[in-house]
């Protein structure tokens, strides 16, 4: 429990950040930074903890996205039924591509998730009749809503700030949750060796698919945010290859396997990045790549793996490089 | 009834026969001993029997009921558990976590699993090794980790395979005891090995494998004196 | 009939430029096993090292090939000896995981200095089409082919010929083995990288005067590359070859006689069904 206060405090802070920050660009960096959290843990829950390298996570996120603004505008729906429901028609989506990659080891394993992704991609562009192909979806109103007897203001930030704020403590509370549970347990046993995980009993399957639901839960979550708050989906925003590959960077930068390390890589890649776009307009996922070397190459167990290790002198969640053979057959 | 029984078996991969219509059993209480020359399918049968491989052909049941198809942890589940030539323990964690995540599929509660796990650790004699890491193990230790995994998931039926790979003459002796002393407690084991000292000082029958078939079976003494086995081992004299 | 004479020659000429792209990322495999992610920023290099040649110093890109082959080799092996060669022993998928940082790194560099504007090079010899027999074939591309024939060829005979050519071989087929037989290992994967940097920048300078250049055209052509060399069999050269020919032949009747939209499609489709029921690849040859 000692553990939980300086998160009790971080969350009760994002929380009432509104109520001291109103400058609508930090607001907004604080926004991107909390999605990209949430879709970093995402990634991590199957990537860090199963240790099943996705490269196709967009797939999962871009789902969720069309599926809320898709039951926003065409059955009324509002976000707050829309996003979780965005959630599950991820989950699901993530089965059959399981299905499929789960049969792979490896490298291949994460080849086959991109090609999948690419082919949900591909679909989305060009199955006009149900996904608008290339126009895609534009919301441009957002329901009136009454919360404590006051109008929301969909045109300032706070209850964006606020909705994504709490979504993506779900997504951290979800992944400690994962963590400490006998399913996290089985997922290390896979990770380390699993021939021998399945050989004690453990149905590896059945972990790796419920584990992929989780992970395909919150990407969808994330989407489905994303549908509210940019208000615009269309393939090339929600399905690219760079945005799988962002999702990774982040987790793998920040800490893969750990809870607070999507966090730190969010924070940390977010904020250059942000900062680089700002004055350059391009080209600002160049320190992704340059980080992504740098990790691997010198922090293999990530920002907050190597704080940890720092601060508390013992290991905190494995880095890939330090794990156990992954999945090499 | 037989507790293991084994119906003309059979496994071909590509062109290749590893297995051919193999008939056996395991009785309840028994060690039985399973040998034969390199590349003779023996690993491939315990491959078959707990789920690894599927099998081309044949039946396979424990305790009267079909364990065909089933994936290898539904085996462990059904009470059939196995260790691995090459040992394969989770390096990165602590013994006790290793028996810990053996036990777990059948107690829920961390806290049970693990007493399970304790228990099956001290059986072994690795109650004193409990907090080091499986990777830090000398290979006799890691060798009564595999076996305390393999006790911990509670089986009724033990497939040890090559156990005694790797020791030295003494080590052979002890593993020999321990062996004999799970069967005391009522498991039935099941030995693949080449280390024929073992074997002939434990096993109650012995089934010789040779090209994926049975070629001999019957008491240690007896099944070491047929020629078929003697010449599938060193080959016949030349001119005989 | 003429229509679809016509897409069997684009997609000849066109999937022989992919099947030296594919060819320099499997010879890395083969030798390595390593999936250079960062392959499709090689090929890109390339591409706009021919159009700066023009820009800036009027060069010919088919003449300036022989100053970026060179530069892009020693470049490759410039990555291996100091990037690289580190990362290897922490495993595949670090491997691949550094390779996709350094794809990112490259391709973004790549927009900062010379912005996400498409460029083209137009080459005033080069206008319009021939016509051998009424079939319309750009003359850039037949060039190209040509050019490529050529390195191809040089390539094999360096492979088959040489004694360094033999020795990339024999670590390709069993690097414990080759390291015992005093060859030196780490030399010829260094050179090995640097060969399969320099096939992808020479592809991508040959195949500059016929596509849209921009700093991100290696995202598509990376993945049309696994597709290539899964298809053919990760590591095996002809089957790259045969691989990167199939794919062109694919696209282009698959743009004619299926749809535009869908060609990309139809290629993920084949690679996922031949990673999972055929690994080694549609002709048994590769080392999945």
């Amino acid at each position: 429990m000692r553990r939980a206060a300086p998160w009790t405090i971080g969350a009760a802070a994002a929380l009432g950040l509104p109520l001291v920050v109103h400058d609508p660009f930090f607001l907004h960096l604080c926004i991107l930074v909390l999605m990209w959290t949430l879709l970093g843990s995402a990634w991590n829950v199957l990537g860090g903890f199963a240790g099943q390298v996705s490269f196709g996570h967009a797939s999962l996120f871009g789902m969720g996205a069309y599926t809320t603004i898709m039951l926003y505008l065409q059955a009324g729906i509002a976000p707050w039924w829309g996003i979780p429901i965005g959630g599950v028609v991820a989950a699901a989506t993530a089965l059959p591509i399981g299905l499929i990659a789960f049969r792979l080891r490896g490298p291949y394993f994460s080849l086959s998730t991109l090609a999948m992704a690419e082919i949900v991609r591909l679909v989305a562009l060009n199955w006009e009749e149900v996904t608008n192909g290339p126009v895609g979806f534009l919301i441009t109103d957002l329901p009136p809503v009454r919360i404590l007897g006051t109008a929301v203001n969909w045109e300032a930030k706070e209850p964006f700030y606020l909705a994504i704020t709490l979504l993506t403590l779900l997504g951290l509370v979800a992944t400690y949750g994962l963590k400490h549970s006998r399913l996290g347990a089985y997922l290390v046993a896979i990770r380390e060796n699993e021939d021998a995980a399945e050989a004690v009993g453990i149905d590896t399957v059945r972990a790796k698919v419920l584990t992929l639901a989780l992970s395909g839960f919150l990407a969808g979550l994330g989407g489905g945010f994303y549908a509210f708050y940019f208000r615009y989906v269309d393939p090339d925003a929600v399905f690219p290859i760079a945005l799988s590959m962002e999702m990774v960077f982040i987790a793998m930068v920040g800490g893969l396997g750990t809870v607070g390390g999507p966090l730190v890589g969010a924070v940390f890649l977010t904020a250059i990045g942000e900062t680089v776009r700002a004055r350059f307009q391009v080209g600002h996922l160049v320190f992704y790549g340059l980080f992504m070397m740098l990790a691997i190459r010198y922090m293999p167990e990530g920002i907050w793996g190597r704080l940890h290790r720092l601060v508390a002198g013992r290991w905190q969640g494995r880095g890939v490089a330090a794990g156990g053979p992954r999945g090499a057959a | 009834m037989a507790l293991l029984e084994v119906r003309g078996l059979t496994r071909h991969f590509g062109g290749l026969r590893a297995v051919a219509g193999l008939d056996f059993s395991v009785e309840q209480g028994e060690i039985l001993g399973l040998i034969g020359p390199n590349g003779a399918g023996k690993t491939t049968v315990f491959n078959l029997v707990t789920g690894f491989v599927r099998p081309t052909a044949g039946e396979i049941r424990f305790e009267g009921r079909s364990m065909v198809g089933l994936r290898p942890h539904a085996v462990t589940a059904r009470g059939v558990a196995r260790t691995f030539q090459v040992v394969k323990p989770f390096p990165g964690l602590t013994v006790l976590e290793n028996a810990t995540l053996a036990a777990f599929p059948r107690h829920a509660r961390r806290r049970d699993a693990e007493a399970h796990a304790a228990e099956a650790l001290d059986r072994m004699g690795l109650a004193p090794k409990a907090r080091i890491l499986a990777s830090q193990l000398t290979l006799m230790e890691q060798k009564r980790l595999e076996m305390a995994r393999a006790l911990a998931t509670e089986p009724r039926l033990l497939l040890l395979d090559e156990p005694m790979g790797g020791l030295n003459a003494s080590e052979v002796d002890v593993a020999s005891e321990i062996v004999s002393r799970l069967r005391a407690t009522g498991l039935t084991v099941v030995l693949v090995e080449h280390v024929m000292k073992a074997i002939m000082s434990i096993s109650d029958r012995v089934v010789v494998i040779h090209h994926g078939e049975k070629i001999a079976e019957g008491p240690p003494a007896q099944v070491v004196q047929d020629s078929g086995v003697i010449s599938a081992y060193f080959g016949r004299r030349a001119g005989a | 009939m003429e229509t679809l004479v016509q897409s069997l020659v684009s997609g000849v000429l066109t999937g022989a430029l992919y099947a030296m792209i594919g060819v320099g990322l499997t010879v890395v495999f083969g030798v390595m096993r390593i999936i250079n992610l960062a392959h499709g920023e090689m090929v890109m290099l390339g591409m706009f090292g021919a159009f700066w040649g023009q820009a800036l110093w009027g060069l010919d890109p088919f003449v300036s090939v022989v100053v970026w082959v060179p530069v892009l080799f020693v470049g490759g092996a410039l990555v291996y000896r100091f990037l690289l060669r580190k990362i290897i022993p922490g495993g595949e998928l670090n491997t691949l995981l550094y390779t996709a940082g350094l794809s990112l790194l490259v391709a973004n560099l790549a927009l900062l200095l010379w912005t996400g504007d498409y460029r083209t090079i137009n080459l005033r010899y080069a206008m319009s089409p021939m016509r051998p027999f009424g079939i319309a074939v750009p003359i850039p591309l037949a060039i190209a082919f040509g050019l490529a024939l050529l390195i191809t060829g040089a390539l094999y005979l360096f492979l088959a010929r040489t004694d360094t050519g033999r020795a990339v071989r024999a670590t390709s087929q069993n690097a414990e083995a080759a390291v015992l037989m005093g060859i030196d290992v780490q030399r010829i994967a260094m050179l090995t990288f640097g060969l399969g940097t320099a096939l992808a920048g020479a592809a991508g300078v040959l195949l500059a005067p016929s596509l849209y250049l921009y700093p991100t055209v290696g995202e598509i052509l990376i993945v049309k590359c696994f597709v290539i060399v899964v298809l053919g069999g990760l590591g095996s050269i002809p089957g790259a070859i045969a691989g990167g020919i199939l794919l062109g032949l694919v696209e282009s009747l698959g743009a004619v006689y299926v749809s535009m939209a869908l060609k990309d499609g139809i290629g993920f489709v084949i690679f996922l069904l031949v990673l999972l029921y055929r690994p080694s690849g549609l002709f048994g040859v590769g080392k999945a």
